[in-house]
């Protein structure tokens, strides 16, 4: 982790909070590494939400987010030694593999969504009864949320993942940086991008988010 | 940071409408320094089509940072612990009978069981179940039916009544309101004799003058009402009354 980021969050109170999460991380991985399967249970449970989250906003289906997680974390299992906590938290490099495995995914059911992208251009009746509203008032009901993440899916991959990581992850450009393995200029890039992409798409839906 | 206005102004307002779309999650990311922030808000505020982006795009932002986390699927973990650790030995004993419960010491689980025992602690006490003898009969529904049946009329009952005494009450206060309002006579005025009439000797009038015997009246048909419609207040104000009169 760059200096820089590591004095930014030490100064806060989250940040010694983040820095303890990353300590009991590094504990966890080398009593897993010493076979101990309490702490492998342990990481697992700290770990499950945040992943299947990743995985269910990048695809948009429980069901394949499920079974992306389970493979996530088997691989995850599989190659804990070649884990360097010098390279960076636990989380980024989990999320790393994650990321890794999402575009795998990506890419194999691509045929598969060409037949569905058929059926997503299909008018969808919900969106036109809330064109008009305030995304605020839609936040209020609950409806933007299935908004974003129907629009969420209809974007490129490299934007998607750089939204999901930002602004639903909420981690810095520093995170980012190193889950995609791209330099900081490509992501900020990325990032403006897939947000005005997704609000072109959300306007397309009829939601105006104004 | 102050607006610059002079000769130095001119680099201001520099900025395209493409710098504000290349610039606009720096800008929300709080990552433009004071000077580029200042020049896009210039740019912004003055173009209506940027300003409009960049309304949207902070709103969509905002919308994302606030979307809920989904909930994890019950067994994901389970599953994750058996593909890499192996199956999960099943716990024997009490443990493994008792086992399932673990699940249930949730807040979301404790928060539905208190609103599910809110409620039914709520329609059982409005059904008229006595907690201090509990009685397996209250339970069964034709208890429960007509004990409702029993309650809903009381209820009614009581505020019918409740509502009348207010009337009561009300329309009293608003008659002896009324009466207060009347300008009284000044006491000089009162008892003035009639011309002609011989110092000392009566015709049987009153002293008083007749608006004052007709306060007078209307008080003592006031509290004719108030002692039938309701007898307590009545009698505790008449009370009252009786102990200030010698």
């Amino acid at each position: 982790m760059a200096p820089c980021s590591f004095w930014g969050k030490l100064v806060t109170v989250a940040g010694f909070e983040a820095d303890d999460t990353l300590e009991q991380d590094a504990q966890l991985v080398q009593q897993c590494l010493q076979g101990d399967g309490s702490a492998w249970e342990e990481l697992v449970r700290r770990h499950t939400r945040r992943i299947f989250n990743i995985c269910y906003r990048f695809t948009g289906n429980g069901t394949e987010a499920e079974d992306l997680s389970q493979d996530v974390f088997l691989r995850v299992y599989k190659t804990l030694g070649s884990y360097r906590s010098a390279h960076g938290g636990f989380a980024t490099w989990m999320t790393s593999v994650t990321r890794n495995l999402l575009i795998d995914h990506y890419r194999r059911t691509k045929r598969d969504r060409i037949t569905d992208s058929l059926e997503d251009s299909m008018p969808v009746v919900e969106n036109k009864e809330s064109a008009g509203r305030r995304p605020d008032q839609q936040l209020l009901l609950g409806e933007l949320s299935s908004q974003i993440q129907a629009a969420l899916i209809k974007l490129s991959p490299e934007l998607r993942e750089a939204v999901i990581l930002r602004d639903l992850q909420q981690l810095d450009y520093n995170e980012i940086r190193q889950i995609l393995d791209v330099p900081e200029g490509t992501v900020k890039s990325r990032i403006n991008r897939g947000r005005i992409e997704l609000a072109r798409i959300l306007q397309q839906m009829g939601v105006r988010p104004s | 940071m102050g607006t610059e206005v002079g000769p130095g102004a001119e680099h201001l307002m520099t900025w395209t409408c493409e710098n504000i779309e290349a610039r606009l999650s720096d800008y929300l990311d709080g990552l433009l320094s004071p000077d580029e922030r200042h020049e896009f808000d210039m740019h912004a505020n003055s173009c209506e089509d940027c300003s409009q982006m960049v309304a949207s795009i902070s709103h969509l932002v905002s919308g994302l940072r606030t979307m809920e986390q989904i909930e994890t699927p019950p067994r994901l973990a389970y599953s994750i612990l058996n593909q890499t650790l192996g199956p999960r030995e099943a716990k024997k004993g009490w443990r493994g009978a008792f086992g399932w419960l673990s699940g249930l010491a949730s807040a979301r689980f404790a928060y539905y069981g208190v609103s599910v025992a809110a409620t039914l602690l709520i329609l059982l006490t409005a059904a008229g179940f006595s907690w201090r003898k509990p009685k397996l009969t209250d339970l069964s529904p034709v208890s429960i039916y007509h004990n409702a049946d029993r309650q809903a009329h009381r209820v009614y009952a009581h505020t019918t009544k409740f509502v009348s005494d207010l009337r009561v009450v009300y329309e009293i206060q608003s008659r002896l309101n009324k009466d207060n309002e009347l300008p009284t006579a000044p006491e000089s005025t009162v008892p003035q004799s009639a011309p002609g009439k011989a110092p000392g000797s009566t015709d049987g009038s009153k002293p008083t003058t007749p608006r004052q015997q007709n306060r007078a009246n209307g008080l003592g048909k006031a509290f004719e009402i108030l002692a039938s419609e309701v007898p307590v207040v009545s009698a505790q104000f008449c009370g009252r009354l009786g102990r200030r009169m010698p």
